[in-house]
């Protein structure tokens, strides 16, 4: 252990006081902003990183580590996340926080019965501080003082006249250049001036006006007071709603408990269309992998025979589906089933004079949806076939055929058996994609021919996935992320709950191969 | 060890309050190099430099809902009117103050710009369908649909392929809706005050109705093409196997890279079950300039709209890198000799704005699925609009 060299040593704790020093200034940057969160996080991974690589203890940790942190970033975190997001009320409409609609109503303002116009010349001085004078329509001057603006005299010697007449400065004071204008705008447009009881503030790089302001936060009532019809809107379930029901936009995000899972549950448009969805999800992934699996399997074994004679091109020209991009794939083949144009029915109708309605009868549709995504999944059934088969070795086949066995009791007895460990769990996960391959549904068919009578959105074809994504984003007014989380997690049970009893079934074959 | 650390806290605090203004703009391929070219007149005028992302258009709404409240959105958003109503009713976008300038812009524009009785965008290509004809095909395109079948019957030949009018319905109510608005069908009803009132559906009206009866006729005569998309239709129209197609100006320049002799003409007018001749009338699209309500520069960004953008040259430089009849009027007065920004042009003084509030959502996926009932056979034109409308009010909660 201690034979690094010196350089090696070097390197390292090098690079660890530089990783260390980066940490140091993005902490204090982020302190700066005020990201406490970010900044304890920061803290941890940095102190974590230091105890891995000083620390000879936790040297195993060094490799494990980071299968560790792409675990939590891309699995645990989004699991947590969706969970998170499906207990509020996350929708269009309900998308800021709280505080950030307070800040929003606050800044809100509305024009006084008898709006004024100021034109306004802008003065700093070394200090930084800005000031501003404020001509009015009727000639009547202002300066700010402060907060507020008073009337003010500019013929007194105080006030330095430029060319033109114009007051150019006064008290240290001088006055900015348009391009200076322009850079000072924040500065400016933050300015909020008071004028008796209106507010005056920049409204154009020229103008400043009046004006009031139109909600204040009343934070022991929880309620936002509307100042110029004096109605008061409580914090009502994600808005701030009036005693007569009128709400403002916008509304905020709020933490709702489980109701996005009851709407779910409870929903009777969503029980009735539920199980036909279901049915047609696991009949469509379980026929996906059956057929591809036994299509991949049967290329695979004919390939993996050493008399066929150009096995190579063979192979490579197999694979091309898996090649190809799914989604252009899944498009071109939509292209070739449509029912007036599309190449396949112009063959049949060449061939037997008929026509078939793919796609907009639900049972060609399926089995159009199937037969594609057989195409797409084929290739890789076939080279995990081909891997597994070539790890079967040769002896068991020679001992068999000594024995007297027929080539069909060989696959059956010695290929199957011995390939199915390796497959099995393969297949499980190929199940679970399919079961949520949105994809090819979406660009095909988008879930459609559509039922006549469904009380919700959920097509012939719809799977689960995209029965989900037409609920939480064609209904309502769009995005209901907060639903959609709550669905997700519901088929994430059902997934689960799946592929468990689908790994007990396989456990109990590798046992059977481990008798072997 | 400490002056390092006060050092490095300066140079941090430096970084974070250097107040020099920039504005940040968001926008597709199509306005970005415009922008840029504006950008650098505007930096020598002002000072103030503006950095424009080039966003793909499909991806600027949602990356924008996403950044824009965490305060990592631009100042300004080049997008489309429909996405107003989601985008404001989240508290994303600023109302915009024309001022003297609103004389500039064509009502309907802006109008389509409005969510809630205020303006939210400064609008600048006006986009609509109409019919676009290959004159090799067909010298002179109908003007009444009566005219229309007639001409199909005559030239139609699904063995060829030929047909005489085809249009993206596999299916695309977008691309439907002049021929349900025509005898009086419409999305949503408005209200006293103008507003769109998301509880008054108008897709199963006796006029939408009719135009769907229409529809579901010809596909049963084999006169119309069910389940045609965006690429089918293209491989029609440019293989001269349709001799007219309904489609926008998002077409003419490849119909004119495919080298065919095209005209644009208006949707043939439908005779209404009272006799009278309906004009189809698509929806109108608007593309503008929309203020993000977390923007730090709103003056800025709001001068910038109004003294910059909203001029004939900038307008006329962003109309020749995609030429859309303009919203800014001047301009329009410009170009409205051109005979595609004409002929779009009567087609679309019939246009009605897409509905721009968030209860469209609930609306494209049952009225799709109504057409592809309708084109299926599989639901009478009155049976699945009805239910479409049935099932939209039920997921608006309407009573």
């Amino acid at each position: 252990m201690n034979g690094g060299s010196l350089l090696a040593q070097g390197l390292k704790y090098g690079l660890v006081a530089l990783l260390d020093a980066v940490v140091v200034w993005a902490a204090m940057a982020l302190l700066l902003r005020g990201d406490y969160l970010m900044v304890a996080l920061l803290g941890v991974a940095a102190l974590l990183l230091n105890f891995l690589v000083l620390s000879r203890r936790a040297y195993p940790l060094r490799f494990l580590l980071p299968g560790l942190v792409f675990l939590v970033a891309m699995v645990v975190y989004p699991i947590g996340y969706t969970i998170s997001v499906s207990l509020t009320n996350l929708q269009t409409g309900n998308l800021l926080t709280k505080a950030q609609v307070i800040a929003q109503l606050e800044g809100r303002y509305y024009l006084p019965p008898a709006p004024e116009t100021f034109t306004f010349w802008a003065f700093r001085n070394a200090q930084g501080d800005l000031r501003v004078i404020l001509t009015a329509r009727d000639g009547r001057t202002f300066i700010s003082r402060g907060n507020e603006l008073v009337p003010v005299d500019l013929s007194g010697p105080r006030y330095v006249r430029g060319a033109g007449g114009t007051v150019t400065g006064f008290d240290g004071y001088t006055r900015l250049t348009l391009p200076e204008i322009y850079q000072s705008l924040r500065a400016l447009e933050g300015l909020d001036l008071v004028l008796g009881d209106e507010h005056v503030r920049l409204t154009s790089v020229r103008e400043f006006g009046t004006y009031l302001r139109k909600y204040s936060y009343v934070p022991d009532q929880d309620a936002v007071v509307d100042l110029e019809t004096n109605v008061t809107y409580y914090a009502r379930e994600g808005s701030f709603t009036s005693p007569d029901g009128m709400r403002i936009e916008p509304g905020f995000q709020i933490y709702v408990g489980f109701r996005n899972y009851l709407d779910v549950l409870t929903h009777p448009g969503i029980r009735s269309d539920f199980a036909r969805v279901f049915g047609w999800t696991v009949v469509w992934s379980f026929l996906t992998v059956f057929f591809s699996f036994w299509v991949g399997l049967g290329l695979a074994y004919l390939l993996n025979d050493p008399y066929v004679r150009g096995r190579f091109a063979y192979r490579s020209l197999l694979i091309v589906p898996y090649a190809m991009p799914a989604f252009i794939s899944a498009l071109v083949w939509a292209g070739l089933f449509n029912a007036d144009l599309g190449v396949i029915n112009r063959i049949l109708g060449e061939l037997f004079g008929t026509k078939v309605r793919w796609l907009q009868d639900p049972m060609w549709a399926r089995a159009a949806l199937i037969f594609i995504n057989v195409w797409l999944t084929y290739p890789y059934m076939m080279i995990v076939s081909l891997g597994a088969l070539q790890s079967v070795s040769r002896e068991m086949y020679e001992a068999a055929r000594v024995d007297g066995a027929t080539g069909w009791q060989r696959f059956w007895t010695i290929t199957m058996p011995l390939l199915w460990v390796s497959v099995a769990p393969l297949l499980i996960g190929s199940f679970a994609f399919t079961f949520n391959n949105f994809t090819i549904i979406w660009l095909v068919t988008a879930g459609r021919p559509a039922v006549l009578g469904a009380a919700t959105p959920a097509g012939a074809t719809d799977i689960l996935i995209s029965w989900t994504y037409r609920l939480a984003f064609e209904g309502d007014r769009g995005n209901q992320l907060g639903l959609a989380s709550a669905v997700s997690i519901l088929i994430f049970i059902i997934i689960a709950a799946i592929s468990g009893v689908n790994f007990r079934f396989t456990r109990a074959l590798e046992d059977v191969s481990r008798g072997v | 060890m400490r002056k390092l650390l006060w050092v490095a806290v300066a140079m941090v605090g430096l970084a974070a309050f250097a107040q020099a203004p920039k504005l940040v703009i968001w926008a597709d391929d199509t306005r970005a190099p415009v922008l840029r070219d504006l950008a650098v007149t505007f930096k020598a005028q002002t000072g103030v430099a503006i950095e424009v992302m080039e966003i793909a258009f499909d991806q600027l709404r949602g990356q924008f809902i996403t950044a824009a409240p965490t305060g990592q959105g631009p100042d300004i958003l080049v997008g489309a009117h429909d996405w107003v109503g989601e985008l404001a009713a989240n508290g994303l976008l600023e109302p915009v103050n024309f001022g003297p300038k609103l004389a500039e812009f064509s009502a309907v524009a802006v109008q389509a710009f409005s969510y809630g009785g205020k303006n939210y965008g400064v609008p600048q290509g006006t986009e609509n369908i109409a019919i676009i004809y290959n004159k090799k095909l067909v010298p002179q395109p109908p003007r009444t649909w009566d005219e229309l079948l007639v001409l199909a019957r005559q030239i139609t030949d699904p063995t060829k392929p030929m047909y005489a009018l085809v249009f993206q319905n596999g299916p695309d109510p977008y691309h439907w809706f002049p021929m349900l608005s025509a005898c009086g069908g419409y999305v949503f009803g408005t209200n006293r005050d103008g507003s769109l009132n998301p509880c008054d559906v108008g897709l199963a009206s006796a006029g939408a109705i009719h135009g769907a009866k229409l529809f579901a006729d010809m596909i049963a005569e084999g006169l119309l093409p069910a389940g045609v998309g965006w690429d089918t239709m293209r491989a029609l129209f440019f293989g001269g196997n349709a001799a007219m197609v309904i489609s926008g100006p998002w077409l003419v320049a490849d119909t004119k890279a495919a080298g065919i002799d095209y005209g644009i003409a208006p949707i043939p007018a439908i005779t209404c079950p009272n006799g009278a001749l309906g004009t189809p009338r698509p929806f109108i699209g608007v593309q503008g300039f929309m203020v993000n309500s977390f923007s730090k520069n709103k003056v800025l960004a709001f001068d910038f709209l109004l003294n910059y953008i909203a001029t004939t040259d900038t307008m006329l430089a962003l109309y020749n890198r995609n030429p859309r009849p303009p919203a800014h009027l001047p301009t329009f007065a410009l170009v409205a000799s051109d005979p595609d920004i004409a002929a779009f042009g009567t087609q679309g003084a019939f246009g009605i704005p897409m509905p721009n509030i968030p209860e469209m959502a609930s609306v494209w996926g049952a009225w799709a699925d109504a057409q592809s009932l309708i084109a299926n056979g599989q639901a009478t034109p009155e049976e699945a609009l009805k239910e479409a409308v049935a099932k939209i009010k039920a997921a608006l909660k309407c009573k």
